[in-house]
């Protein structure tokens, strides 16, 4: 039960009285131990005389009694707390309070080539405790950061073993590459973290403001979050278990029409169009294809970690495996996670280690094609048999698959593995008191692998219309063929630092880093293909290799690579008088290969200052406040993410060819305008903030005001909007991004046993383009124009009509405001320039992709033994596309809105009739939006911990059982499977064009240490 | 270990850093792209023609779906009478606005001609400023001229297309020193775009070879090419003498002749025969099927299931079209492909068809749907222009002129052919009544050419579009249809300074 809370409360100290008597005599010591947040007494607890054998453990009421020699030290050890040392120094009572291992880190968080003491900080850092991200049954760490972090969006993704898009206040490029953000895992540079196992994760910075993200340079524009791993605890061997398995299910399925619906509309479709009816004599069947497609499927998590502290060396392994099959068919991703950390103590002043991770994936893909099931009609069966399938009607069946078939007929044939090596080597000098050096070796290497077959397709089974008569087809120009592709990644980096810590006079606190990194990447990838014209190669993966057919088949092999080097100097100075007033200095030379010579190297920095006003004398009157600190930092960072590698030089491609009769020429094209003076995009900003603790600490509050710039955003332009090929990048223009974070804790008990807390956070981005290619009159369109980026107005925004009704009738068309060719039925737009009549002018900014309003709580109670995790989080301010929508490439099933379609006056001032040639239903209009607002209950968790003295007898230390359900519930107005639409695309976002599910998670889990 | 010297530690570390930082720091920034070229380095074949690669790559874009796709199908032949939407009625929604006329700004179709010609005009500004700023004295001065030539012949091509769909075009004939500047030209009047072309068009007729090496370069435009389009410049613009003297280039370039029938021009066996001035060339390969080909046929061609799931059925043969044929005309049954009938390879069509007609001049061998092994008909090439299209052109231009006597030559050499040795049909026009020859030409131009996207921009040009397309049932609005509307991207892209056609 202690270990609930202890994590949320303060440090305290006990003071010791030292008398100094010089004798060895062995003497009796007794005293109790308790827990250091609530003066819980602790029993279990080891004591051992240090240099001895000599040991006993607390009783149930947290007592003790030793005997030992006067001037011996003891050694107070406990799972799960920090142990301690105290000189007995002739005393026979010693009371004892421990304070929790994790609660001892709070007070520390990692800032990049160093840490920093929380309350020394003058920037925007929230760290989120490893222990978080272990309790939630996610495969992917970054997924459990989501509402817990005030400033932080994350759109998680349904898709077994996916990541999840992560955005840092707001939106700082225009690219989506450029705006992800750094992470940064035990001091390696990476663009993702699925190879960590997540139960394996000490804790997870995010470091959000220009001056606490400049120390990372040309990587870092976007925010950065720092990941660090695990360690052994110190003093003591211990074995951890975090395990966990669970089922997925999809609980909201997209309301689409059944087949009476489906002939309804149809029908109705067809006559508007003028059409002759279809003929549905052997159309009989209902299939709910989605339901065809999903399926509810398990996952499961499981971390052991094994650890040693001892006097030279300390030792960490952990084994993590994750499972997680696919809500739809079928989908399964496996990752097996290994990893050995371990530290020598050479003497006193050198120390060296190394850290290994293993991490091997597996992953099989789903064939299905979640838009064919929304798309499919009804009225089709699945399969006649096992190999022959019903194709659908004529009126889709060139454009619409039976999704059935498609999952069945490659089933399993994408075998897609992944190995990974991450390892470190670090060296740790100490030197003149003050200083030490440290120099670490990193590599990462990655190679992936993946090779797969087509099938022969089943029998198609044509069902007969009108006057043509049911067949059943085998294409007799289906041919087998198989693939390999092989990827090989590799990453070197090395960092080197010296750090100088010292204290003058108690008063004034220094420490300064000095350091020189180097980033190289590169990648090469491998991949062919080859078709057996004449042997049909066996549905077994044995065959599946493409040395299976004979050469003279048609095949096709690619191979390409990569290659990108960053360098980097840096330095910091935090300087701290009294604890009271708070200096930080940061600088940082950074230099990326991605650019010319004469535009690489950029210099960047940063400066905070802080205010503790609680340690002011006149502060000690005030009560009621325990701490309260005033913070502001200014810095200048660049982004270089979104910079592809050599873009300053006038790439080709090769791919159009010229054919002449038979004969095939390469064609050699520019890929893209160059642009030599390029240069990355430069982010300025400040950041101004309170921290509070209040109430005897039960109240903590952070609040962020910040202001941030992007100028020279690397912009794409097309020139003569001739599609891709003719695309210039160059520095364009300038986005702000401005807003406020606030989260707050209260935690308290009432009576001796209910505990609870209760964390909200809340945060609010505005976001605006200020300049955008001003010089050249210049906007930008997203996906087809639904979404535009013009100076002046919120990036990416969605523009077009606004809906205000239903024409009803030619009456309504004579007095409205229309469009030449209106007709009743269709959709009435608002007139906005009110010239009485709808023209493209009467477009607007119909809302922000990205929202506004990101926000998040957490609830935790507990009661003897038993707690309660309830976590919420949700989202206000943007809209979604509903683009699944607007298909109109086939006459495709009708979602459920079309069933309120037009049929005459009065029917509907909504939806538009249904007739597919009238292309003004079909612009882009709020008709199409929905608001993006979503509350979600993204976790409601009871456990229960079982008594330490009730354990230790069967050899456990700690036991917390727990079931837990994620997504349980999601409160919000969009119609498709998840309002998380993809705002991976800056400049065409939020568009729902077939979100994967994100499925609601029941789990049953167990955590335990020995 | 414990005795090891901390000094000693210390500076062995130190040596380690820095020469670790040293002796990487000089280039470790240089990188160079792996696995693809830059324009500095590529290796630029010498022989064929230096800039021959820079060219390749605007033929790839002539056959791409933008320039001869559903939107090329669309605009110049669903437009017209002699062709329906064809499908499924309710599929294509924006080709069902180009045969009825109910057009919107944001038609996907007009978007993709747009980008596709535009494409081919910014790769041929790409090849001609290569010819101008080639710095290597060992390039051959008739290799930049012949390059130039064929530069500014798909340039000119490019153009005429897009000035008969739009009208009023923004101008780029060159790169531009700031390519952001490039980004945004305000529309020119036709008459400007006209004189570019013809300038464009004369430059290659005169510079580009009559023929290539056909054991190489089989298709690839010629000066013939380049005058043939020239011709249909003039013609459009009404420029008859003009007309007349550049089609003459054509017939007395003794390099095409009516030899092939009129039943094996448009097979894969009648590609680049001598009736062919030009051709948008496509093939493919049991590998790649698509990549080097065109989707042209395969959106017309016959949408039956099985074996005869060829395609989507775009653009049908309309009953108008089925009408306009004199009896016994052998070219009908070259044209329309009847549900139910036979095919030129002698295939039984099914009965039942979602369409009754389809496109009989796009459909492909079975011989080569099985060898290639399938059925989208991606290689078959885009006739463009012919050599009856040539004469018809001047017999046209001569009749206006107040030369009946050429023109009556010249269509009867078209009628000849057509009779394919039967005495007993398309009797020979005699008229020399300009007016009455005048529909004899009419006549003969659209039956000749029938589903070969000219019908439109002819009814467009002789100014009878809005009658004529009126009376096949198409709300056509004179003054407003003879154009698409500039697509509302574009405008939207231009921050307005593109402007919208009358009407829309």
């Amino acid at each position: 039960m202690k270990r609930v809370f202890t994590k949320l409360s303060v440090l305290t100290f006990l003071c010791f009285l030292f008398t100094s008597v010089a004798q060895a005599q062995n003497i009796t010591v007794k005293g109790t131990v308790k827990d250091g947040a609530d003066q819980t007494t602790l029993p279990g607890v080891s004591i051992q005389v240090k240099g001895s054998t000599a040991a006993v453990q607390t009783d149930a009421s947290g007592n003790y009694a030793i005997a030992a020699p006067s001037d011996a030290t003891l050694v107070f050890t406990y799972i799960g707390y920090t142990s301690k040392e105290v000189l007995i120094n002739n005393q026979v009572t010693i009371n004892v309070t421990l304070s929790s291992a994790s609660q001892e880190l709070e007070g520390v968080v990692v800032v990049g080539y160093g840490t920093q003491r929380k309350r020394d900080l003058t920037g925007s850092i929230t760290q989120i405790k490893g222990d978080e991200i272990a309790k939630m049954p996610n495969t992917n760490p970054v997924s459990s950061l989501q509402g817990k972090v005030p400033g932080l969006t994350v759109v998680n993704s349904g898709t077994p073993g996916a990541a999840p898009t992560v955005r840092i206040r707001g939106i700082n490029s225009t690219t989506t590459s450029g705006s992800d953000p750094l992470y940064v895992v035990d001091g390696v540079h990476q663009s993702n973290i699925d190879y960590l196992n997540p139960g394996d994760i000490e804790s997870i910075e995010v470091l959000k403001d220009p001056s606490s993200i400049a120390i990372f340079g040309l990587q870092a524009g976007n925010g950065v979050i720092v990941v660090t791993t695990k360690r052994a605890a110190k003093g003591e061997t211990r074995i951890a278990l975090q395990s966990s398995a669970g089922v997925q299910k999809v609980i909201n399925k997209i309301a689409v029409t059944d087949a009476a619906q489906f002939r309804k509309l149809y029908d109705n479709l067809l006559a508007n169009s003028g059409a002759a009816p279809f003929d549905y004599t052997n159309y009989t069947a209902n299939t709910d294809w989605q339901k065809e497609i999903l399926q509810s499927a398990f996952q499961s998590n499981n971390s052991l970690s094994i650890s040693n502290s001892g006097e030279k060396s300390t030792t960490l392994i952990n084994l993590g495996y994750n499972t997680q099959e696919g809500v739809v068919k079928f989908g399964k991703y496996q990752r097996y996670v290994a990893r050995l950390n371990e530290e020598i103590r050479i003497n006193s002043n050198i120390k060296v280690g190394a850290d290994l991770t293993g991490t091997h994936w597996i992953l099989n893909s789903s064939n299905a094609d979640l838009n064919s099931a929304l798309w499919a009609a009804p009225i089709v069966g699945v399969r006649e048999s096992e190999t022959a399938y019903y194709s659908m009607p004529s009126f889709q069946r060139t454009q619409v698959g039976n999704p059935m078939a498609r999952i069945y007929q490659n089933n399993g044939n994408n075998i897609n593995k992944g190995y990974r090596a991450v390892g470190s080597l670090f060296a740790e000098i100490k030197f003149l008191k003050q200083f030490k050096w440290r120099s670490q070796f990193y590599t990462d290497l990655g190679f992936n692998n993946s090779r797969g077959y087509t099938a022969l397709p089943f029998t198609v089974v044509n069902l007969g219309e009108g006057t043509t008569p049911t067949d059943r087809f085998n294409n007799p120009n289906a041919r087998t063929s198989v693939r390999q592709n092989t990827d090989e990644f590799r990453k070197f980096q090395q960092d080197h630092t010296i750090t100088y810590d010292t204290t003058f006079n108690n008063t004034h606190k220094i420490t300064a880093v000095a350091g020189f990194t180097t980033i190289f990447e590169s990648s090469t990838n491998l991949s062919g293909d080859r078709t057996d014209i004449g042997l049909n190669i066996p549905n077994d993966p044995s065959f599946w290799y493409i040395g299976i057919a004979e050469k003279n088949n048609p095949s096709n092999v690619n191979g390409g690579g990569a290659e990108r080097s960053s360098m980097g100097y840096f330095a910091r100075v935090n300087y701290a008088y009294k604890d009271k007033y708070l200096l930080n200095a940061t600088y940082r030379r950074d230099g990326i290969s991605k650019l010319a010579p004469q535009n690489r190297w950029g210099n960047f920095g940063g400066f905070g200052l802080g205010w503790v006003l609680s340690e002011e004398n006149f502060f000690k009157n005030i009560k009621g406040i325990n701490f309260l600190k005033l913070r502001g930092s200014w810095g200048t960072t660049g982004n270089g993410k979104g910079i592809d590698d050599n873009i300053f030089r006038p790439g080709l491609t090769t791919s159009g060819s010229g054919v002449f009769g038979d004969f095939i020429y390469p064609g050699v094209a520019p890929a893209y305008i160059a642009d030599p003076a390029l240069r990355w995009e430069v982010v300025r900003g400040v950041d101004l903030g309170l921290d509070l603790k209040a109430l005897n600490n039960r109240l903590t509050a952070e609040f962020n005001v910040y202001d941030r710039t992007t100028k020279d955003i690397i912009t794409q332009i097309q020139l003569l909007s001739s599609g891709t090929n003719l695309n210039y990048r160059t520095n364009l223009g300038s986005i702000s991004n401005k807003g406020v974070e606030l989260s707050l804790g209260w935690n308290d008990k009432i009576g001796d046993s209910f505990t609870y807390n209760v964390t909200p956070n809340v945060s609010y981005n505005t976001n605006k383009v200020v300049s955008i290619g001003n010089t050249t009159n210049y906007l930008l369109i997203g996906n087809g124009g639904a979404n535009r980026t013009i100076t002046g107005e919120s990036i990416g925004h969605f523009y077009g009509y606004r809906q205000i009704g239903i024409y009803q009738s030619t009456a309504d068309l004579d007095k409205m405001p229309r469009m030449p060719n209106s007709l009743p039925g269709d959709i009435a737009y608002a007139d906005l320039n009110g010239d009485g009549k709808i023209t493209p002018e009467d477009r607007e900014n119909l809302g922000s992709p990205f929202p506004a309003w990101s926000y998040g709580l957490n609830v935790n109670f507990g009661y003897k033994g038993f707690d309660l995790l309830l976590q919420g989080q949700g989202v206000a301010g943007n809209y979604v596309y509903a683009q699944r929508r607007t298909a109109a490439f086939a006459d495709l099933n009708f979602e459920s809105n079309r069933l309120n379609a037009w049929t005459g006056p009065g029917t509907s001032n909504v939806e538009p009739i249904l007739q597919k040639a009238r292309g003004n239903n079909y612009l882009f209009s709020s008709y199409y939006l929905e608001p993006g607002d979503y509350f979600r209950l993204r976790t409601l968790q009871l456990g229960y911990t079982f008594k330490p003295n009730a354990l230790v007898k069967a050899g456990v230390k700690s036991l917390r059982l727990y079931l837990s359900g994620q997504n349980l519930y999601t409160w919000t107005k969009t119609t498709g499977y998840s309002p998380e639409a993809p705002i991976s695309s800056i400049i065409g976002g939020g568009a729902d064009n077939g979100v994967y599910p994100i499925p609601a998670v029941y789990t049953f889990g167990i955590n335990a240490t020995f | 270990m414990r005795t090891l010297p901390k000094k000693f530690c210390i500076i062995l570390l130190s040596i380690t850093a820095i020469s670790t930082i040293t002796s990487c720091k000089k280039n470790f920034l240089d990188r160079n792209p792996q696995g693809s070229y830059t324009s500095d380095n590529y290796p630029y074949p010498k022989g064929s023609g230096p800039f021959d690669g820079e060219i390749f790559a605007v033929y790839d874009i002539l056959r791409s779906y933008d320039a001869s796709g559903s939107g090329f199908v669309a605009a110049t032949g669903i437009r017209s009478d002699d062709a329906d939407k064809g499908s499924t009625p309710t599929d294509g929604p924006t080709s069902l606005e180009m045969d009825n006329f109910s057009i919107i700004p944001s038609n996907a179709l007009a978007n993709d001609l747009w980008r596709g010609y535009y494409n081919i005009i910014g790769k041929s500004n790409i090849v001609l400023d290569k010819v101008a700023n080639d710095k290597d004295p060992g390039t051959p001065p008739q290799a930049k001229v012949s390059a130039e030539a064929e530069a500014r012949f798909l340039r000119g091509y490019a153009y005429f297309m897009l000035v008969r769909l739009f009208g009023r075009l923004p101008l780029v004939d060159k790169l531009y020193e700031d390519p952001a500047a490039q980004s945004n030209i305000p529309q020119s009047d036709p008459a400007i775009i006209y004189a570019l072309i013809e300038t464009d068009l004369k430059f290659a007729g005169a510079n580009l070879p009559a023929e290539w090496d056909v054991s190489k370069f089989p298709g690839r435009a010629t000066s013939g090419a380049a005058n043939g389009i020239l011709a249909k410049v003039y013609l459009t613009q009404q420029k008859w003498a003009m007309a007349m003297t550049t089609a003459n280039l054509v017939i007395n370039s003794a390099k095409y002749d009516l030899s092939t029938p009129y039943n094996k021009i448009f097979g894969e066996d009648g590609e680049n025969s001598k009736e062919s001035v030009f051709e948008i060339q496509a093939t493919a390969t049991l590998q790649e099927k698509r990549t080097y080909g065109s989707q042209f046929a395969s959106l017309q061609a016959v949408r039956g299931t099985g074996i005869w799931n060829l395609g989507w059925g775009f653009n049908t043969p309309s009953t108008l079209l089925e009408a306009a044929y004199e009896t016994g005309d052998p070219r009908k049954a070259r044209t329309i492909l009847y549900s139910g009938g036979t095919s030129i390879y002698g295939e039984s069509v099914p009965t039942g068809l979602p369409n009754p007609r389809y496109n009989h001049k796009i459909h492909s061998s079975p011989t080569v749907r099985n060898s290639i092994l399938d059925n989208f008909s991606y290689w078959m090439n885009i006739r463009i222009l012919r050599y009856a299209d040539v004469l018809l052109m001047y017999a046209e231009a001569a009749n206006e002129n107040g030369n009946a006597a050429e023109a009556l030559d010249k269509l009867e050499m078209v009628r000849l052919r057509a009779r394919a040795g039967n005495a007993g049909i398309l009797p020979k026009v005699t008229t020399t009544d300009q007016d009455l020859l005048r529909e004899a030409i009419r006549k003969e131009r659209r039956i000749e050419l029938a589903m070969e996207h000219e019908r439109f921009f002819d009814l467009v040009r002789w100014g009878i579009a809005g009658q004529v397309l009126q009376n096949a049932g198409k709300s056509f609005v004179t003054g407003k249809h003879e154009l698409l509307p500039i697509p509302q991207t574009q405008i939207d892209i231009s921050k307005g300074v593109l402007k919208q056609n009358n009407g829309y």
